[in-house]
């Protein structure tokens, strides 16, 4: 992917982040038998939230939520320009750094335990992500981006097991339940994101939005050269995440850990080494 | 230029004499003056032997040798002496073994002819460590003895100057044997330094770190009673002649190993480390930066060539890495701030010494990256502790909430530390990433598969800990409006800023600072230099590439922080309190302290024992 | 741009309850249910004082609610409308000059919109919303004050400081 495809894609990005978190709005509310809102709903948000009069805690934590965005923006651009995929995979963690910060920089008790546990999140599913970027590796040959998406062979054939623990991490990265302990919005009132309002929101929440094509492209890279598998993908995983957002309650965040720990990343481990075995 | 490396030994201990001669409160200006003469004059030394015909050896007279055997001696004596005044069973019973240890040795030691002084690369890279971050500590610590204890000031900054001194000597010799006493004198130079205080804990902790490291210093002396035997082999050199060489003995190697694991505080050996906390900061910042520790992975890294592949260097990485995610984890439970940091020092030692004994060009660079970062943000992160105890009083993670309020600066430095061990345009990270690329290299043993596993989550949960102390530091009143920047000692700005600099410039230009200077290190170490191009700021590996524009990307996004917050206030906002359902609340917000991961400990160190002793066993061949 | 538009098409609620019996909050989460479904309209139930836009109160106000309901109200950004769901927020209903009550939400906030019923039909929840709506549209981003309270604001507000003299007003003394 050229530089200028990738910019272009990481401009648009709020717009088909948008379009995506509206797609799921729809999607939920028909699973739950509900007619739900119109598709372009994300965006009268967002225009709404301009409109707002902004009020603040302090200048520090407003100003962070708006770092959240670029951080995100950003490392949305690293992971689209086709460089390296460890370290798209850590300018992500650098875009919750400013989110997690944020969220403790204010004495508020539902911010404070957001941000603990939007890092317990990351402790969650970060190892599984290195994981498959050198999973790919083995399987590509390359770490870089472009190489993945212009190789031969088809990854997903090769680390089935991967591709579903990343699956069942997509929740996690997502925050949807079951692994949405970070927001929990009848519990914790969205966590680090509680004390934003009017456009300081909107920079959240437009950040969430870049976050799924951000999750999104990461499973299209287990289709490799085959796009058309890819968008298949990523339509397979959207429905199954709606699914499970929809049929599961939360579990609390020692559960949300455990299960990545004990059960993700082992199986994400058995694929590592049946094609460590079967390359050797 | 044998003389520039002599002089390398003997310039500390000249200033640090003449520093103890003049104690006092008058002579505190001129103490400081000496002392600080101390990083010119060691950092050009080391410029002139870093630019000097390398490898060097020095053939030394037979009368040091002779002079080496007599300070054994003493230097054992005295350790029995401490045994038995405080009536500590182990020093006594260790000290008596090494001593007979040590006659043994000095009975069928052959002669050889092999040079006892050897200045490669590598060791001037750690005298460019010790000459830098080092002295740089020691100017530090006049100002802390100035503002503990202005008497016992000369005495404190002339053991540190002398620890320069010994950590230079010792990582400059050959011969096993010297390396033993300058071993034991580092350990001797720990324990004067962790009892300095005089109480009782101190002594009590002082004591632990002295029976700890006297096993290492048995691990060396098996080693070379070992390696006399099958081999007469009494200098690193010579056993740097049989790599790539088949079935060789490893019990010599296992035993200098284990002592690398001991003297780098690996589990279960770790709680000495964790005891130098009770001394003045400035001990634990020359502990876990730039002497002591740092033999650890310089022994690994001398050894790696003649490990490599075999059974001991897998050994190694499972037990390394398993510290590196148990300590980790570990220290996620503690509160207060110098034992947070001092299990991040034991963790990430477990990395240095995880990459080292992978023992590719690849992971041989990674490891000296890390060592190099790894002192300068150590000693940084603890002189910054240091003034968090001495000015305002903060000692617990309790005791700096909203430490942004009082000390900006403090927190700036202390963040930037922190943020420089994990996330990703820092030094330490770029030496993670390139270790995990080139782990996945050799995925097809076992072995490295579990250091892809440890390297994936133990990097997590070292930035798990370090964000939650970030964010205990920022967090802030919303009536607090504008920052004030507190006013720091120039002593202790002038010890910190160049190390921030270091980290940031030096982070910047990465590519051009590990082809230039680590990569002739990584050449001496093990014959070939790493695979790595610099184009720019772009550092291209053999299997990626970290972009010029990513590295200044994520600075930008990251120095935008601080500077925001210094002059952005949004004083056209509306302000509000915080949501509390409505309630009108006093709000004391605690931290979270992972309490429930106390019950892993018993395990954790269970399993370090297990694997301390399956490595020694099975990949030292004992059996 | 005019954005005035978009303040119809999603308009986010925060409910609270000052002592209501609970049949009317019953009736409001039935309006989220699929049977009504209020968020064809995209409206949510975000629960969070500084991201709503319409502030549904239910109950007659106890005395020790109305500084909570206060507090709640100052927390939220403008434009925003307060709609007074059922009779008791309406007037205070059954609890009417009660020792405990303040008669209705209006007495300690302005409302717009009061929607009848004991309890309140979802359908006339939905009603009082979609006109709530109408007068979200025409409002201005002006901060907006209970009628009671003579407090001196200037932009930029601080609201901590706002509502502890609007307290003092009400108490006729500085409460802590």
């Amino acid at each position: 992917m050229s530089y200028w495809t990738a910019f272009i894609l990481t401009l648009f990005s709020p717009v088909i982040g948008g379009f995506i978190y509206g797609l799921e709005r729809i999607v939920r509310a028909r699973m739950q038998g509900r007619v739900g809102p119109p598709l372009l709903q994300p965006f009268y948000d967002f225009f709404k939230l301009m409109d707002k009069r902004s009020i603040i805690i302090h200048s520090f934590h407003a100003f962070m939520g708006v770092m959240y965005l670029i951080g995100t923006w950003f490392a949305l651009f690293v992971l689209l320009s086709g460089g390296d995929l460890l370290i798209a995979i850590f300018f992500h963690v650098l875009s919750l750094a400013f989110l997690v910060v944020g969220g403790f920089s204010v004495r508020s008790p539902y911010s404070v335990i957001g941000a603990m546990r939007e890092l317990l999140h990351m402790v969650a599913y970060e190892p599984l992500y290195v994981l498959s970027a050198t999973a790919l590796y083995l399987v590509t040959g390359t770490f870089q981006v472009s190489g993945i998406l212009h190789s031969e062979h088809v990854p997903l054939i090769y680390l089935p097991l991967l591709f579903i623990a990343v699956l069942f991490s997509l929740p996690a990265i997502l925050k949807k339940s079951p692994f949405d302990t970070a927001e929990a919005h009848q519990e914790i009132i969205g966590g680090p994101e509680i004390e934003y309002s009017g456009k300081f929101y909107e920079a959240v929440y437009t950040a969430k939005w870049i976050e799924y094509v951000y999750a999104f492209f990461f499973i299209f890279l287990f289709a490799g050269g085959n796009h058309i598998l890819g968008a298949l993908l990523i339509i397979f995983a959207f429905f199954f995440f709606n699914l499970l957002d929809n049929v599961t309650a939360r579990v609390n965040f020692r559960q949300m850990v455990a299960f990545h720990w004990y059960i993700l990343i082992p199986l994400a481990v058995t694929n590592l080494m049946l094609i460590a075995l079967w390359r050797s | 230029m044998e003389k520039i490396v002599y002089s390398l030994f003997l310039v500390p201990w000249v200033l640090a004499l003449a520093v103890f001669l003049l104690p006092g409160a008058r002579f505190h200006r001129l103490r400081q003056l000496i002392t600080f003469l101390s990083l010119p004059a060691l950092s050009f030394l080391t410029y002139l032997v870093w630019n000097g015909h390398l490898p060097l050896q020095i053939e030394t007279p037979r009368w040091l040798n002779l002079a080496f055997t007599v300070y054994d001696y003493g230097l054992l004596l005295y350790f029995l002496y401490q045994g038995i005044k405080f009536r500590d069973f182990l020093v006594t019973v260790l000290a008596l073994f090494q001593l007979f240890l040590l006659t043994w040795i000095l009975l069928i030691m052959p002669e050889s002819s092999v040079p006892d002084f050897y200045v490669d690369r590598l060791s001037a890279f750690m005298f460019l460590i010790v000459s830098t971050v080092g002295t740089l500590i020691c100017i530090y610590a006049t100002k802390y003895m100035e503002q503990e204890n202005l008497e016992r000031e000369n005495r404190f900054v002339a053991i540190l100057l002398w620890f320069l001194g010994v950590m230079n000597l010792a990582v400059s010799v050959n011969n096993i044997e010297w390396f033993f006493a300058l071993f034991e004198t580092t350990t001797l130079a720990s324990y004067i330094l962790i009892r300095f205080r005089w109480d009782e804990v101190s002594i009590k902790n002082a004591l632990r770190a002295l029976w700890m490291n006297q096993i290492g210093g048995i691990a060396i002396l098996l080693g070379l009673l070992f390696g006399i035997k099958y081999y007469s082999f009494t200098h690193f050199t010579q056993f740097l002649s049989l790599s790539g060489k088949p079935a060789i003995v490893m019990i010599p190697l296992g035993f200098l190993a284990v002592s690398a694991l001991v003297k780098g505080a690996q589990m279960p050996f770790h709680r000495w480390l964790l005891g130098a906390m009770v001394a003045p900061t400035p001990v634990s910042a020359i502990l876990h930066s730039a002497t002591m520790v740092k033999i650890a992975p310089y022994l690994i890294l001398r050894l790696s060539p003649v490990i490599k592949g075999t059974l001991l260097a897998k050994l190694l990485i499972i037990t390394t890495g398993f510290v590196f995610v148990g300590a980790g984890l570990l220290a996620l439970t503690q509160e207060n701030f110098k034992k947070i940091l001092a299990y991040s020092t034991i963790s990430l030692l477990g990395l240095m010494m995880l990459t080292a004994s992978m023992g590719s060009s690849m992971a041989i660079l990674a490891s000296l990256t890390l060592i190099l970062f790894h002192a300068v943000v150590k000693a940084l992160l603890f002189m910054e502790a240091g003034v968090m105890e001495k000015l305002f009083k903060a000692k617990y993670i309790e005791d700096i909430r909203r430490l942004v309020e009082r000390a900006p600066i403090t927190v700036a430095f202390t963040s930037i530390g922190f943020m420089s061990m994990t996330i990703v345009p820092y030094g330490i990270f770029v030496s993670k990433w390139m270790a995990i690329e080139e782990a996945s290299n050799f995925l097809s043993h076992g072995a490295y598969v579990g250091s892809i596993i440890f390297m994936a989550t133990g990097g997590v949960i070292l930035a798990l800990l370090y964000f939650k102390v970030i964010g205990v530091m920022t967090r802030k009143r919303g009536e607090f409006l504008k920052f004030q920047l507190e006013k720091v000692p120039f002593a202790y700005l002038f010890s910190t800023v160049p190390l921030v600099l270091f980290v940031i410039v030096g982070s910047i230009f990465i590519a051009k600072l590990l082809c230039l200077s680590v990569n002739p290190v990584v050449e001496a170490v093990i014959g070939t230099p790493a695979p790595i191009i610099a184009k720019g700021l772009t550092l291209i590996t053999p299997v990626s590439e970290l972009y010029g524009w990513q590295i200044i990307g994520a600075f930008v996004l990251l120095l935008i922080v601080p500077i925001l917050a210094y002059f952005v206030h949004f004083t056209g906002t509306d302000r509000v309190y915080e949501y509390t359902c409505g309630e009108k609340l006093e709000l004391n917000i605690g931290t979270y302290n992972f309490f429930c991961i106390q019950v892993v400990e018993p395990f954790v160190e269970t399993a370090a024992v297990a694997l301390f002793i399956l490595t020694l066993v099975l990949g030292g061949g004992l059996v | 741009m005019d954005f005035k538009s978009f303040r119809k098409k999603s308009p986010w609620i925060l409910h609270y309850n000052t002592g209501s019996c609970n049949g009317c909050d019953i009736e409001i989460l039935a309006c989220l249910s699929p049977k009504y479904d209020v968020e064809r309209f995209g409206i949510l139930n975000r629960g969070n004082p500084k991201q709503s836009d319409i502030l549904l109160v239910t109950g007659p106000v106890t005395k020790r609610a109305k500084e909570r309901l206060l507090r709640l109200y100052f927390e939220m950004p403008e434009p925003k409308v307060v709609v007074a769901v059922g009779a008791c927020a309406c007037s205070g209903g059954v609890f009417r000059h009660m020792y405990n009550v303040e008669n209705g939400v209006d007495k300690v906030i302005p409302v717009d919109v009061y929607v009848p019923g004991c309890a309140a039909r979802p359908e006339a929840i939905i009603d009082g919303l979609i006109k709530a709506l109408e007068i979200l549209k025409s409002k201005g981003k002006d901060l907006e004050l209970p009628s009671w309270c003579k407090a001196d604001v200037k932009p930029p507000v601080n609201r901590a400081k706002l509502l502890n003299s609007c307290l003092e007003e009400f108490h006729g003394c500085r409460r802590d």
